[in-house]
């Protein structure tokens, strides 16, 4: 049964999925580590918090514009405007002034974050989980039914991680944040204003986890507690694709998401501790990631 | 600390059980805290898996409990002392195996590795139904009936922690407990001194383990039950929190921590269930608005000695601690 090519090809596209929202998730997490040095544990507490806003836009609207796909877009786009803003607004008023801290302090700042959003989402929406139904029919495959929107979200999610790497090449908005990334101080000295560039990255990379929140809505409800679950799985991803490396990040984030994938079938409870074991390997191994460079670390 | 030497056995005399229970729950959460502590006030490393050893020591207590006792929920007190003692090696063991690979790296490479070690233990423990009990955890872990008695209980934890409390203190003291200071301010430089620092880091490691392990052995038998949640990442959290609250720069921070932490959760849970905001907003402030913890507040604002004693020996009440800080800040901003 193991071997039957239906399972294998749902277990790979489920797994690849999931690499996408690890990845959408990771890049972020893995930007704002290489520009500004503070790992934010909050970060998939925010795109839950994300997920929430925008299922509540697609309930607003659903109720006179007909819940379909395309009110889905519009409040994929207002939640992630949204939650840019809340992004802006914490790295401006909290994360600033831990710049120059001590790690564990940062942690611990980020750490609290968690505390603090995850109550208040469990204040406003309650304990419920939260999903949105897009009647979509199940495309038959190798002898097996598949969700099509695995195809959107792989599709997106690959789009996604070409435009990041498109922005951070070939922009001069790009170069700068990989600039900072080298060097703050010169970027600094040139008369760029880092506050400005930390703000965004940071901003940024929280617009892009509301954005795969919002896209994974119809497939994976909103729940108290998911973002722990993710949070630990982003970290396996960037430790083992490399800090600040966006190819690192999607690879890894395609590793851990076929592994968990496959090993749920085999260890259901223990497919997580099949990818710490990946992450203990690589840091003994490589410490910096399998994308990372060793010098900086 | 006089103040917290003479309160303490004072706490039964208060009326009611409660007050009892939370003192008990405040010195195991602290010895755990203050074991947390060896590691990260002393040696300058934060570990986000500590829990895995409290749980170890937990786990090899309740497991030799229930051997003992065949399920009946009958100990003698012989047995129960055993069962206690076993906690502490096998946190230990536990520890270095964990530790050996873990003092390979810092910062925040070891708080991550040492995360996964800790969730990897979570679901080991979690899945293992013949031998850990799986999600089920261990249940009637009955004391002797001497000690099932929360006064008696109390008090045997008071001698445990407290004796232990002195153990790591005194290792505090030691030119070992200067060592692990010298390499909390610079690896670097310990190296240079000819000081292996990886075997000191791992010695220390299952030392901070061992106690750990002690504080998960009291933790079973106070419940009456374990379950895997004790290796999990909150759990390793609550000894950051009061490692915090309190203070990392004192010996007694993390104690102090767990008093308020324990404290503040027996009182607000009384009332609310939104326990988590509450102690995320006062963590919040606290890392806003006092990084050194409470005691150190204390010791600029106040400025008297509140059963406090600065880890580095020779150094002024808030003078020394931050211009470290303020070094730390320039040499990252530089880097």
């Amino acid at each position: 049964m193991l071997l039957d090519p239906g399972v294998i090809f749902g277990q790979l596209l489920g797994g690849l999925s999931r690499a996408m929202i690890l990845f959408l998730l990771s890049s972020g997490l893995s930007l704002t580590f290489g520009v500004m040095n503070i790992l934010n544990f909050a970060h998939a507490t925010l795109w839950l918090l994300g997920g929430y806003i925008t299922f509540s836009i697609f309930s607003y609207f659903g109720e006179f514009l007909g819940e379909n796909g395309w009110v889905l877009v519009l409040a994929i786009v207002l939640g992630t405007s949204i939650m840019v803003g809340v992004g802006y607004l914490i790295e401006r008023f909290l994360i600033r002034r831990m710049y120059g801290r001590e790690l564990p302090e940062q942690l611990l700042l980020t750490f609290a974050l968690i505390l603090i959003i995850g109550d208040l989402i469990k204040l406003v929406w309650g304990v419920e989980d939260r999903s949105i139904f897009l009647p979509i029919e199940p495309l038959e495959m190798l002898d097996t039914y598949v969700n099509p929107y695995y195809f959107v979200i792989v599709a997106t999610g690959t789009a996604v991680a070409a435009g990041l790497w498109w922005f951070l090449q070939k922009t001069r908005y790009g170069m700068i944040v990989r600039a900072a990334v080298y060097s703050r101080d010169m970027v600094s000295a040139l008369g760029i204003r880092i506050p400005l560039i930390y703000a965004g990255v940071f901003a940024l990379g929280i617009g892009i986890a509301a954005f795969a929140a919002g896209v994974f809505l119809p497939l994976m409800p909103m729940a108290l507690g998911v973002d722990i679950d993710l949070i630990i799985q982003c970290f396996a991803v960037v430790v083992i694709g490399g800090f600040g490396s966006i190819l690192g990040t999607f690879v890894a984030s395609v590793i851990v998401g076929v592994v968990y994938s496959f090993s749920i079938l085999i260890w259901p409870d223990g497919a997580l501790a099949v990818v710490f074991l990946i992450v203990i390997a690589v840091l003994i191994w490589r410490p910096w990631g399998l994308f990372g460079t060793e010098l900086r670390y | 600390m006089v103040l917290l030497v003479v309160g303490f056995p004072l706490v039964p005399a208060l009326p009611g059980m409660f007050w009892t229970e939370v003192a008990t729950e405040i010195l195991i959460l602290g010895l755990f805290a203050m074991s947390f502590n060896l590691i990260y006030g002393y040696m300058g490393q934060i570990s986000f898996g500590h829990a895995a050893f409290f749980g170890l020591g937990a786990y090899g207590t309740a497991i030799l409990f229930r051997e003992l006792s065949g399920g009946t929920g009958a100990i003698t007190m012989g047995q129960f002392f055993v069962a206690l003692s076993v906690g502490p090696p096998v946190a230990a063991l536990g520890a270095l195996v964990v530790g050996f690979f873990c003092v390979r790296l810092t910062g925040i490479y070891f708080a991550i590795l040492t995360l996964a070690f800790g969730e990897l233990l979570f679901y080991v423990v979690f899945s293992w139904y013949t031998f850990t009990g799986g999600d089920d955890g261990i249940q009637r872990l009955l004391p002797p009936p001497f000690f099932r008695d929360a006064t008696a209980y109390y008090y045997l934890t008071l001698v445990i922690v407290f004796g232990a409390a002195a153990v790591m203190w005194r290792i505090t003291r030691s030119p070992f407990g200067y060592v692990l200071r010298n390499m909390r301010e610079n690896q670097l430089r310990t190296r240079f001194l000819g000081i292996d620092v990886r075997r000191y880091m791992l010695v220390n490691f299952v030392i901070a383990g061992a106690f750990a392990g002690m504080a998960g052995a009291l933790w079973g038998p106070f419940t009456r039950s374990v379950g895997p949640l004790l290796l999990g990442w909150q759990e390793s959290g609550i000894a950051v929190f009061m490692t915090l609250i309190g203070g990392a720069g004192y010996f007694a921070g993390p104690a102090i921590g767990s008093i308020i932490y324990t404290f503040l959760q027996a009182y607000v849970t009384g009332f609310t269930v939104y326990w988590p905001l509450t102690i995320g907003t006062v963590i919040l402030l606290i890392v806003l608005f006092s990084p050194g913890g409470l005691l150190a507040v204390f010791d600029a604002k106040v400025g008297f000695r509140l059963g406090r004693t600065p880890i580095a020996p020779g150094e002024t009440p808030n003078g020394e601690a931050e211009t470290g800080a303020a070094v730390t800040a320039e040499t990252k901003a530089g880097s």
